[in-house]
């Protein structure tokens, strides 16, 4: 630490600093384009020129260090005239159409010209014009705006991994471009346009909608993946218009996934439930929420029977509700003395599945030095993970990898094992048998008739040999035979290498879902057997049957055969929501409701709404409350959704804790890994329009080898499961993994 | 005393009367500066902002291009305006709305506009018998501007050397 001299004033500065960092620490303001504080310093703009005494020029101060003594003026005559200079040479080519730019009223060239540029052009020659190309649903170009700052360029290659965008030609014939004419694939593509400093990348979905003034900001917190990332909603006239990213370095620095960038457009979808609407002999017809809240009181008191118990009450929720519309259901559903209730509506045995805490931080995850990912494709799942796994990799840190497809990383593997899903517990058993024995610890009777292969020998020494490693469990072992085994074997392996673990399964909302007890009760039953029992009458909540439930015609058959009194609430309209339903309640959807959200960190994020909900669309958590007042239900006296998380937070509950066994079952058949497309594993998702068109939107295949294909007798034209089939050698041998955009399959899974 | 006598004389010989009847006959025989409004008209200062107009390039295009500044400068937040990609990708409004009793004829949003789309045209004896009247809308600003195409122009080319 030493001090340094900037504009007369003394400031204290570190050794290493760039003297743009000291600036901006300080408060002092140096126009930059190419430089962002979260990527490389590329100093070609030119912008950040200062005068530093002794130097014979002007330097950048985005790529001077700092040293002892130095003194810097970034306001005199030859720091300022070094600005003019730069800001009329970058002015040259640059179009004036800021009337007809999006990013105008928020473009930072504009701003900068305001401030340094001279207010006469002196240049009288031709402008140059770059064509356009079409580089996808999500990002709009007008490249004759580009000033080559190579932001987008480097966002490409040192955040989202993948070298999209880059300049080809030199000097005046500079163009940036995207090298391949796929489009920008990308699943965080939507940051290019925020780090983009003019309007030469623009949002697609918002062109020429609005001026930036026009709109009002909150903050929300996205709620598509597990990190919860920090957005800004902008909002006009009561509708949602723009989400951008707001900083926050211990969740999602300052990116946010495209997922949670572009949702926002299911919201104003055609297909909104917006009425309560009600069955009547077999026709629904739209009433006011007193009717329809007073059917279903009556329903819901019928189905009780004249034994007035309500052991026979189901209730489902989805995996993106909040916290408190969590804990006020669960807590509706005790006091009316029922235990059935569940959320896990995708997993096929609750008793047999992936049961782990997470316990790393989500900063803390980019200094680990080793990685160990079972049954996980981070990148596009958990987009703003992966990033952090990523960041981790370029600093040094390896990553080992056990799936059952070999899946396009952008993080250099350092040991890829694809096996069948079935093999996934014994690798990770004779693993920890290694490590057991290496360790010098007993190892329990069920280990000893493994052998160690040579790639658990690996993998065991790379976790050994770490300081700091993490296991990360994924969503793909969520439904695997052996899950709970699975799950076990991760935290003992964790256990005994000094690891943390991550646990990816729990998608969505859902950690929120296990702290507000949203679990069946002690003789409470879970979906399945809910599903499998004659139950009178069923509350869901925003369930969307063919694509929650793991098994969506066995499920929605055993609804709408049985005749029970259903309640769906749910924020868009539903075939078959609609069919099985006897009353429909239209509820919130995200960014309408205040609530909190709990990230994988176990961090309460709370939110307030950016917008009402539209029509008669109404908060859900106050629909729950308003349906117990109705019960007779007295504890429901909540003014405002921060008074239910305060109780919910007095009254956390611990989810049912696995015993430590291990007892691997074989299967020989061929094995199907289900994994909904990362643009349709919410309502939300599937209905924007703009995401759904995007590469990743419209993943819908079935992948399995050429052995695999011929012993399930398929070709590359046929359909599996109702998925296209595609002919792959990525996926191990007897397995098939399946990525889609639509329903989940009709039929018994293999 | 002197005073006194003076207004005897004044009185007796209607010397004031005669004063005030020579103005009139001056009058009588003057070019008259009374105007027969609506058939005569007073001559107008081509800066004059009267009623809005939506003007058009000679190609028929409208020059509209939704950049918002003067709903943005519009002390009295008269203008709203819809924007949307046109299906030939141009970038046009869906609604440009002015409030006729909200604005107060200052001049900005024609001072802000890059394109000259919106003017304050000389035109000042407009009126409305429903209340609805009061907004003018795109289509009704855009036929003002073609309605009074000729004027607009003349004007605007007048007061142009001055800008």
């Amino acid at each position: 630490m030493f001090e340094i001299e900037i504009d007369g004033k003394l400031v204290n500065a570190e050794a290493g600093e760039k003297l743009i960092e000291v600036t901006d620490r300080v408060g002092i303001s140096v126009p930059r384009f190419c430089y962002h504080e979260k990527l490389s310093v590329a100093a070609n703009c030119r912008m950040c020129l200062v005068d530093v005494e002794g130097a014979p020029k002007p330097q950048p101060a985005c790529s001077t260090p700092v040293s002892e003594g130095m003194k810097v003026s970034t306001q005199n005559e030859k720091a300022k005239s070094a600005q003019k200079s730069v800001m009329e040479f970058l002015l040259i080519n640059h179009p004036l159409d800021c009337p007809i730019c999006d990013q105008g009223g928020e473009c930072e060239l504009q701003d900068v010209a305001m401030s340094y540029g001279s207010n006469v052009s002196r240049f009288n020659e031709g402008k140059r014009v770059i064509a356009d190309s079409n580089i996808g649903a999500l990002i709009h170009t007008d490249m004759t705006r580009c000033i080559h700052c190579t932001r987008c360029v480097r966002f490409g290659t040192e955040i989202a991994g993948i070298m999209e965008m880059g300049g080809t030609g030199r000097g005046e014939s500079l163009k940036i471009e995207p090298f391949l004419n796929e489009g920008i694939q990308s699943e965080l593509s939507g940051n290019m346009i925020d780090v983009c400093p003019v309007g030469a990348l623009t949002s697609k979905p918002f062109r020429y909608e609005l001026r930036s003034w026009q709109m009002n900001s909150t903050e929300s917190i996205a709620r598509h993946d597990l990190v919860g990332s920090n957005i800004n909603v902008q909002t006009y006239k009561g509708k949602v218009k723009r989400i951008v990213a707001r900083s926050n370095d211990s969740v999602n620095e300052t990116w946010i996934s495209d997922r949670d960038r572009f949702s926002y457009e299911g919201l104003s979808h055609s297909n909104r439930l917006l009425k309560p609407q009600v069955k009547f002999d077999g026709t629904w017809k739209e009433v006011s929420w007193e009717v329809a809240l007073d059917f279903c009181v009556k329903g819901l008191l019928r189905s009780a029977g004249e034994s007035n118990s309500m052991n026979s009450l189901g209730v489902l929720a989805s995996k993106t509700a909040t916290l408190e519309e969590y804990y006020l259901l669960q807590k509706l559903v005790s006091e009316l003395g029922c235990e059935n209730i569940d959320y896990r509506l995708g997993v096929k045995d609750t008793k047999n599945t992936i049961n782990l805490e997470s316990n790393v931080k989500l900063s803390d995850l980019e200094k680990i030095d080793h990685a160990l990912i079972v049954g996980s494709y981070t990148r596009l799942e958990q987009p703003m993970i992966n990033h952090r796994l990523r960041k981790a990799a370029l600093r040094g840190g390896t990553v080992d990898v056990i799936n059952s497809m070999q899946f396009d990383f952008n993080l250099a593997l350092n040991n890829e094992n694809i096996i069948i899903p079935c093999e996934i517990a014994n690798l990770l058993a004779s693993t920890l048998k290694v490590v057991l024995e290496s360790t010098n610890q007993d190892v329990p009777e069920e280990l000893n008739k493994l052998t160690i292969t040579k790639s658990a020998t690996k993998i065991a020494k790379k976790l050994l040999s770490s300081d700091a490693s993490v296991i990360v469990l994924g969503e793909h072992v969520i439904n695997n035979d052996n899950a709970k085994n699975i799950s076990n074997l991760v935290a003992m392996l964790a256990k005994n290498t000094n690891s943390s673990t991550l646990n990816l399964s729990k998608t969505g909302n859902s950690i929120a879902a296990d702290i507000a007890g949203f679990f069946p009760g002690k003789d409470g039953l879970d979906v399945n057997s809910m599903l499998g029992k004659d139950m009178n009458a069923y509350i869901m909540f925003d369930v969307y049957p063919e694509y929650d439930f793991h098994n969506s015609s066995t499920a929605i058959k055993a609804l709408s055969d049985k005749n029970s009194f259903i309640v769906s609430m749910n924020s868009f309209y539903n075939n078959n929501v609609a069919d099985y339903s006897d009353v429909m309640l239209p509820i919130s959807s995200y960014y309408e409701t205040s609530g909190t959200h709990v990230n994988i960190e176990g961090e309460f994020q709370t939110f307030a709404a950016s917008v009402k909900a539209p029509q008669e669309s109404k908060p859900a958590w106050k629909v729950i409350k308003v349906l117990a007042d109705l019960l007779d239900i007295s504890g429901f006296n909540y003014s405002d959704s921060s008074n239910v998380l305060e109780e919910a937070k007095h009254n956390i509950k611990q989810g049912h804790r696995a015993e430590e066994s291990i007892n691997i079952t074989d299967t020989n058949s061929v094995e199907v890994i289900w994994q909904p497309s990362p643009y349709s594993i919410d309502a939300l998702l599937r209905h924007s329009d703009s995401l759904q068109e995007t590469k990743i939107g419209q993943i819908n295949k079935a992948t399995m080898n050429s052995s695999t294909a011929k012993h399930l007798n398929l070709g590359d034209k046929d359909d599996y499961l109702g998925v296209p089939v595609v002919i792959s050698s990525l996926v191990a041998n007897n397995c098939v993994f399946i990525n889609a955009n639509k329903s989940t399959p009709s039929e018994e899974q293999a | 005393m002197f005073d006194k006598l003076i207004k005897i004389f004044k009185d007796f010989t209607l010397s004031e009367l005669l004063l005030g009847m020579s103005v009139t006959a001056k009058e009588l025989v003057n070019t008259k500066i009374t105007v027969q409004f609506p058939e005569e008209r007073t001559p107008i200062s081509p800066r004059f902002r009267g009623i809005h107009a939506l003007r058009r390039y000679p190609n028929g295009e409208e020059r509209c291009i939704a950049c918002k500044l003067c709903e943005a400068v519009c002390p009295a937040n008269a203008i709203t305006i819809e924007s949307e990609m046109r299906d030939d990708g141009t970038r046009r409004t869906t609604q440009y709305d002015i409030d006729l009793f909200k604005c107060i004829y200052c001049g900005f949003c024609e001072e802000a506009c890059p394109v000259d789309a919106i003017v304050e045209t000389q035109i000042f004896d407009y009126a409305f018998e429903s209340r609805e009247g009061s907004v003018l809308t795109k289509e009704r600003l855009l036929e003002i501007g073609d309605e009074n195409k000729k004027l607009i122009d003349k004007t605007k080319l007048e007061d142009s050397k001055y800008r």
